[in-house]
């Protein structure tokens, strides 16, 4: 084996740097001690249950069961991305909104890679498609959250703007238009700075993993390019679409401005 | 664009609106019929409906029962962006954007792709009172009644027929407020339909058309 194995001792070393955090929380008075706790534990048992969800996947390979893996990860990632959408309509509204946006986000940024760019073998193999499809639906469902998130926000902030320019014979489209667009380069700046910075200031998860599992470095970055560029397509197809559904939830089909309490007098 | 073409308003009509928002019943059979080129005042109490009724006219909420006419033509059987450049809306405090008096004035023709050529643009202006010079002034810089008049001229950019005023005075002050009042009567007298709704009674009565009153959600017609 090429790679150090961490012993449960020693992984239990690391929960220092938790002690840590929550030292500092409680000292600086920001109360995110219990925040902290319960999420390292949370994340901590999630990952060992994927660990072993993984393992079992490894070796009983069968596409169905990859899929649904998958499946499961994508209900989880629309599930999250809708929920707490201060000013949007409810979670039952925007849940299967978010599960097309990421949906699609996701199968334009992995079909052309696996099928061209890095075809496994079998085509179902669960060690490229659940990494990586993992970290298409989790860039695409902090996408899709923050575009809900700003628009519903921006709608009912500017939303004298955006009925000024309907007045006016504004359709929908170009009455939101500034408030969409803002919200995108929001969205989509994470992902953008990403490529910028990466190398410089960041060494990517997947590519120090695979370094340090024993892959050949050049190797490890080619699959972190392309890991990148499909973090830019997934963020952008995503995003587009949650901002599409955004705006069909904001008018009506008379391209009146609907989710603001109107004044009644 | 031609020069200010002289307004062709049409027959605007509302056929006992209903509107009821969380169990309220906001609307409550509200009509009217505004002749071509006539000037109109509807005052009321805080919380009467007027200012919803004036929506509804402008379609920018849609009436649970009852039907808003354009020419005798229903208001839902036209294009929304089409009714409204022939319908313009004015709200209570309206909305500057961001950017030039002249970026304002011509937002409305952009969003047609259409320009607006810079006489046209002064004669706008010269319409609301406002002086050549603001043309490259920052739009959100203006005090409140120059904001009024800024946006009764964009509206006139789409050249209406009909002005539909939600209490364009309201947060003016008396002097700004009057003004804006007499600005509207003259663009009545130049032939656009005018409905203005407004609390104050010394407007309504110095817009100089017919009068009505907005009570629990119906118009009712002032005696002279």
């Amino acid at each position: 084996m090429s790679y150090l194995e961490i012993p449960l001792w020693r992984l239990s070393i690391a929960l220092g740097l938790i002690a840590l955090a929550i030292v500092l929380s409680r000292r600086s008075k920001l109360g995110l001690e219990r925040e902290i706790f319960i999420g390292s534990l949370r994340g901590a048992a999630q990952l060992i249950a994927i660990g072993y969800v993984l393992l079992l996947l490894f070796q009983h390979q069968h596409p169905a069961f990859v899929f649904l893996l998958l499946l499961v990860m994508l209900v989880v990632a629309a599930a999250t991305s809708a929920r707490r959408v201060e000013h949007g309509p409810p979670w039952r509204v925007l849940f299967p909104r978010a599960l097309a946006s990421i949906g699609a986000g996701a199968l334009v940024a992995l079909v052309p890679v696996f099928a061209l760019v890095v075809p496994p073998k079998p085509w179902y193999d669960a060690r490229y498609l659940v990494p990586i499809g993992g970290m298409m639906l989790s860039n695409a469902m902090n996408c899709v959250a923050l575009v809900f998130e700003r628009i519903f926000a921006s709608a009912a902030t500017e939303s004298d703007q955006i009925e000024a320019l309907l007045s006016l014979g504004a359709t929908p489209r170009q009455a939101l238009q500034r408030q969409e667009r803002t919200t995108l380069r929001a969205a989509l700046l994470p992902t953008i700075n990403g490529l910028l910075t990466v190398g410089l200031v960041a060494l990517p998860g997947m590519m120090t993993g695979q370094i340090v599992s024993g892959t050949a470095p050049e190797q490890a970055v080619r699959y972190q390019i392309v890991i990148l560029y499909q973090l830019v397509a997934v963020a952008a197809v995503a995003g587009i679409c949650a901002a599409a559904f955004a705006r069909r939830l904001l008018f009506t089909r008379r391209a009146q401005l609907v989710l603001r309490p109107r004044p009644t007098q | 664009m031609p020069a200010p073409s002289t307004p062709s308003p049409e027959l605007l009509e509302a056929r006992s609106l209903v509107l009821v928002r969380e169990g309220r019943r906001i609307l409550d059979g509200a009509s009217i019929s505004v002749r071509p080129g006539e000037a109109v005042a509807i005052s009321g109490a805080s919380g009467s409906g007027k200012s919803t009724f004036v929506r509804a006219l402008a379609t920018l909420v849609e009436p649970d029962l009852g039907e808003v006419l354009l020419g005798g033509r229903d208001a839902r059987t036209l294009a929304p962006g089409a009714y409204r450049t022939r319908v313009a809306f004015l709200a209570q405090q309206p909305a500057i954007f961001p950017g030039t008096v002249a970026e304002n004035l011509a937002a409305g023709p952009a969003l047609r792709g259409a320009s607006l050529p810079a006489e046209r643009a002064l004669s706008l202006l010269a319409a609301v009172g406002l002086p050549e010079a603001f043309l490259l002034r920052e739009g959100r810089t203006l005090s409140g009644g120059e904001k009024q008049r800024l946006a009764l001229a964009r509206a006139l950019a789409n050249e209406p027929g009909i002005l539909l005023l939600d209490e364009p005075t309201a947060a003016l002050d008396p002097a700004a407020g009057e003004l804006i009042v007499q600005l509207v009567r003259a663009l009545a007298a130049r032939g656009h339909s005018v409905l203005m709704v407004t609390h104050v009674a010394e407007h309504a009565r110095l817009l100089g058309g017919s009068r009505y009153r907005c009570e629990a959600g119906k118009i009712l017609a002032e005696l002279a």
